[in-house]
């Protein structure tokens, strides 16, 4: 068992290799003396660095305080009082001499080696009492010899010396000789050591086989034996000596340090031994013996503790200063860099879970967003929009108003899990929010605003205009991280500007449905404005009817009863009489004109006057209607020249109206020439006939002529009436040979004369 | 021996101008004031001709012809519509009623007896 103190706190490591170090140092007392490692023991343990730290009373005071120390130390205290209890021990005295690391003083002034070590174990375990005795190599052989000790350790076992000495059988080590040399000098075989000084241990099996070596190569060699081989290295190193001769324990453990290098020559494998007195007992060799048979078996045994420890010992002290300085760098260095592995770790966890938190907020924003985007509804708009702000949020319930566009007051228009006190609250915030200069502030800027009862309420903007919030309610305080805050801004700006669609979208619904209604309405308006204008037109046919039956019957009477006094049916009538009675006729033969012109006119603007189409011969129509003007054109003493072109034949038209317009015009031509002559001419144009009235009449004045076709029109009237007439003559004249197909123009230049030329269907009627 | 029409016209001056025309030319001539008279005079006498006019109280010209065109005695007698109807179609619709001519009033004194003598001519 291992105590391993570390300066200000101790660490126990149990390793039953190193219990025997413990023991021998037990043994000579030395309490306080501890093999002290730091933290990375294993480590430094294979590089064999030894720290060394003396527990001083401080530090016991530190670790009585600590009860494993406590424990360890009492253990401590019955080793030691255990270990005085044999007073009749065997005293063995043992040589010593400067040999390390198989026998040597240790700087402390203590025996230590691997001999010593291996004598001390045996010593423990055979209840012996150890006398160390030191001295040179050849004091410690004449003591030996004298049997003044009982034991020389690592004595070579040679024919000379088995005569004045006792040995035992099983070699604690074996070794050979090896020549070191100053580093430059050039010693590779041994022959290159011949005429060269060489120091040697006096009275050693190296000084012995090398000089039997020198005299069977023939070398010439100055031998210097020295008492130790320190000094056969010193010498060397201050030149009075070319090379020394060692054993390779030695030589490996001090060549370096004490500035010589190895050569390769190495000779005389020798067999190490505890040497003993011829004086000494017997049983002494034959324990040795025995303990070294077991220990060389146990790999674990101090034998082979010892070996690893002092062979390696001087590399260790070997170790250069800087590489320990780089190794605790390095140390450092890997503990910085696992301290910020690790936390960098940390921090990635951190991130990662961030990251991940921030990538379903994401995704929880997209979705809101499509279905607060997709959805025409409103209120579906607003519960999938509080529904992904609580699920950004985490937070298990919350309200949404909005701002009554009339009323301005907010309108509790969504609601999830709310509990109504704290609805209630909430508006009591709204309306702090909505009325004080908060509103201003932070609600403006469209920042969350918190509140003491962890209400977290968000302003919906929309073109810089409030239009509700967002209110969540949390059961404990929360603290959002600036990304949620910013998603939820977002999420309050997109779906603000949304809702305000959405609002626009049902005003313009609203406005279409009103449209609807109102076209619905003004449709059945009209619907009854035409039925009702039906009915009045099926009221003034029926009149216009009514008036033709009801004007004409009288008027039937008048003339035809004036006719029949006229034709003096009755009896025979005077002069006067006659006179009258053709006045009597003339007018009520212009008033059934008139009622006729009037009763035409109406008819064709109600889309009554039909035509009768038929084919006739246009001459034979012609010579009719001049029949008929021509009394009255006589009368006036005015020339009638008819010309029909040779081509005229058949038109396929109303006869009756044709012939209508014809005496129209001849009619007007008549009327307004008081003399010179009336012309009347026809010819064919393409498929259609053209016909033309000339007179020699008042004329019209420019500005008059582009109103003459209009209704009721008749240029002098209001001033002198000197030409009867209705002043609808002409109008009818235009819309028939409209309703035929044809035209009517008028040319004239006042005081000149009057020209009107009409186009009417040829034989083919009218061209569609 | 003198022919005989029958002049269904429910204005007493015109029934009486063209009774005065006609007789003067020396037809004989019964009157009727309506359709119904007149169909129960023209199934009694069997006139040469009827003169009809259209705008008739109770049962209107159309119809009048219509009925008398159902009896065989009578479907042959010439009916000759006297009327002021001058809107589109009324001619058409009176030939088609049966009648065989139209004369449009007023009448004319001068003319109206021949036109009548044509008509009758033409059968």
């Amino acid at each position: 068992m291992l105590f391993i103190v570390f300066p200000t706190f101790y660490i126990i490591i149990n390793t039953n290799k190193t219990g025997t170090a413990m023991k021998s140092i037990s043994n000579e007392n030395i309490k306080s003396d501890f093999y002290c490692f730091p933290y990375f023991y294993e480590l430094l343990y294979n590089l064999r660095i030894k720290v060394r730290c003396n527990v001083n009373s401080r530090k016991l005071q530190n670790c009585r305080k600590n009860p494993f120390c406590l424990f360890f130390s009492i253990l401590l205290l019955i080793n030691t009082f255990h270990l005085p209890a044999d007073i009749n021990k065997k005293i063995v005295n043992i040589g010593i001499y400067e040999n390390s690391p198989k026998v040597f003083i240790s700087e402390s002034g203590k025996p230590a080696g691997i001999f010593i070590d291996i004598i001390k174990y045996i010593a423990e375990k055979e209840g012996w009492e150890l006398n160390f005795v030191s001295g040179t190599w050849g004091e410690g052989l004449d003591r030996l010899e004298k049997g003044e000790i009982d034991l020389m350790p690592d004595v070579a076992k040679t024919a000379n010396r088995e005569e004045i000495f006792s040995f035992h059988e099983i070699p604690v080590l074996s070794s050979w000789f090896q020549v070191y040399t100053k580093k430059g000098n050039k010693i590779q075989s041994i022959l290159d050591l011949d005429g060269k000084r060489i120091a040697v241990l006096e009275r050693s099996v190296q000084e012995e086989s090398f000089n039997a070596l020198a005299k069977g190569l023939e070398l010439n060699v100055t031998i210097l034996p020295l008492s130790d081989y320190k000094k056969c290295f010193d010498i060397v190193l201050s030149g009075e000596a070319d090379a020394a001769i060692t054993n390779r324990f030695y030589g490996l453990t001090h060549a370096g340090k004490s500035g010589l290098k190895d050569t390769a020559v190495i000779f005389n494998p020798t067999t190490l031994f505890f040497a003993a007195s011829k004086y000494s007992d017997r049983t002494l060799l034959e324990t040795i013996d025995k303990h070294l048979s077991a220990l060389k078996k146990d790999t674990h045994s101090v034998y082979y503790t010892s070996l690893k420890q002092w062979i390696s010992e001087e590399s260790v002290s070997n170790f250069p200063q800087w590489l320990k300085l780089i190794f605790v760098l390095v140390l450092l260095l890997l503990l910085i860099s696992l301290t910020g592995s690790v936390i960098l770790k940390y921090q990635v966890n951190i991130r990662t879970e961030e990251l991940s938190r921030n990538n379903e907020q994401m995704h929880i924003m997209e979705k809101t967003l499509r279905l607060t985007a997709t959805k025409p509804e409103m209120q579906e708009i607003l519960n999938n929009f509080l529904l992904g702000a609580l699920k950004l949020t985490k937070i298990k319930s919350g309200t949404l108003y909005l701002t009554d566009y009339k009323t301005e007051r907010l309108v509790k228009s969504a609601s999830v899990n709310v509990p109504d006190d704290a609805s209630f609250s909430c508006l009591h915030n709204l309306s702090e929010i909505n009325s004080s200069s908060f509103m201003s502030k932070s609600f403006k800027n469209n920042s969350p605003y918190v509140d003491l009862s962890f209400q977290i309420i968000f302003p919906l903007a929309a073109h810089n205009q409030n239009i509700g919030a967002l209110c969540l309610f949390s059961e404990k305080e929360i603290v959002f991280n600036q990304i949620t805050v910013n998603l939820i801004k977002n999420l309050c700006a997109t779906v603000a500007v949304t809702i305000t669609n959405s609002r626009l979208y049902e005003e313009i619904r609203a406005h279409e449905k009103e449209l609807e209604f109102e076209v619905a309405r003004r449709t059945d308006e009209l619907k009854t404005a035409m039925e009702r204008a039906q009915d009045a037109d099926r009221i003034k046919s029926a009149f216009l009817a009514t008036m033709s039956h009801e004007l004409r019957t009288p008027l039937n009477s008048i003339i035809g009863f004036t006719g029949i006094i006229l034709q003096e049916l009755p009896g025979p009538i005077n002069e006067e009489q006659r006179k009258q009675m053709l006045m009597v006729q003339n007018s009520s033969r212009h008033l059934l004109a008139l009622i006729n012109d009037v009763l035409d006119i109406s008819k064709i603007e109600a889309g009554e006057l039909k035509l009768l189409i038929t084919t006739f011969d246009v001459k034979t129509s012609i010579e009719k209607v001049v029949n008929m003007i021509m009394p009255q054109s006589e009368k006036k003493g005015l020339k009638l020249n008819i010309h029909i072109a040779g081509d005229v034949g058949i038109s396929k038209t109303d006869q009756r109206r044709l012939e209508q317009v014809i005496l129209n015009l001849l009619n007007n031509a008549v009327k307004f020439t008081e003399q010179g002559s009336i012309s009347l001419s026809c010819s064919t144009l393409d498929s259609n006939y053209i016909l033309s009235v000339a007179d020699t009449g008042i004329g019209i004045t420019h500005e008059n002529l582009s109103s003459i076709f209009q209704p009721f029109h008749q240029i002098d009237s209001g001033l002198s009436r000197n030409h009867e007439g209705t002043g609808l003559g002409l109008s009818i004249c235009m819309k028939l040979l409209d309703l035929m197909g044809g035209s009517i123009t008028a040319e004239s230049r006042p005081d000149e004369g009057s020209t009107f030329k009409i186009t009417f269907p040829g034989i083919d009627g009218v061209k569609t | 021996m003198k022919q005989r029409l029958l002049i269904i016209e429910d204005n007493e001056q015109n029934l009486y101008m063209m009774r005065f025309l006609l007789e003067k030319k020396g037809f004989e001539v019964t009157g009727a004031e309506t359709g119904k008279k007149g169909i129960t005079e023209a199934l009694k006498n069997k006139p040469r001709a009827i003169l009809l006019d259209i705008q008739l109280p109770e049962m209107n010209g159309y119809e009048v012809a219509e009925e008398l065109k159902k009896h065989k005695e009578l479907c042959n007698i010439p009916i000759i519509a006297v009327t002021s109807y001058a809107m589109a179609g009324d001619r058409e619709r009176i030939l088609a009623a049966g009648a065989t001519g139209y004369i449009e009033k007023p009448i004319n004194p001068e003319t109206f007896v021949s036109e009548i003598n044509q008509y009758l001519l033409r059968e």
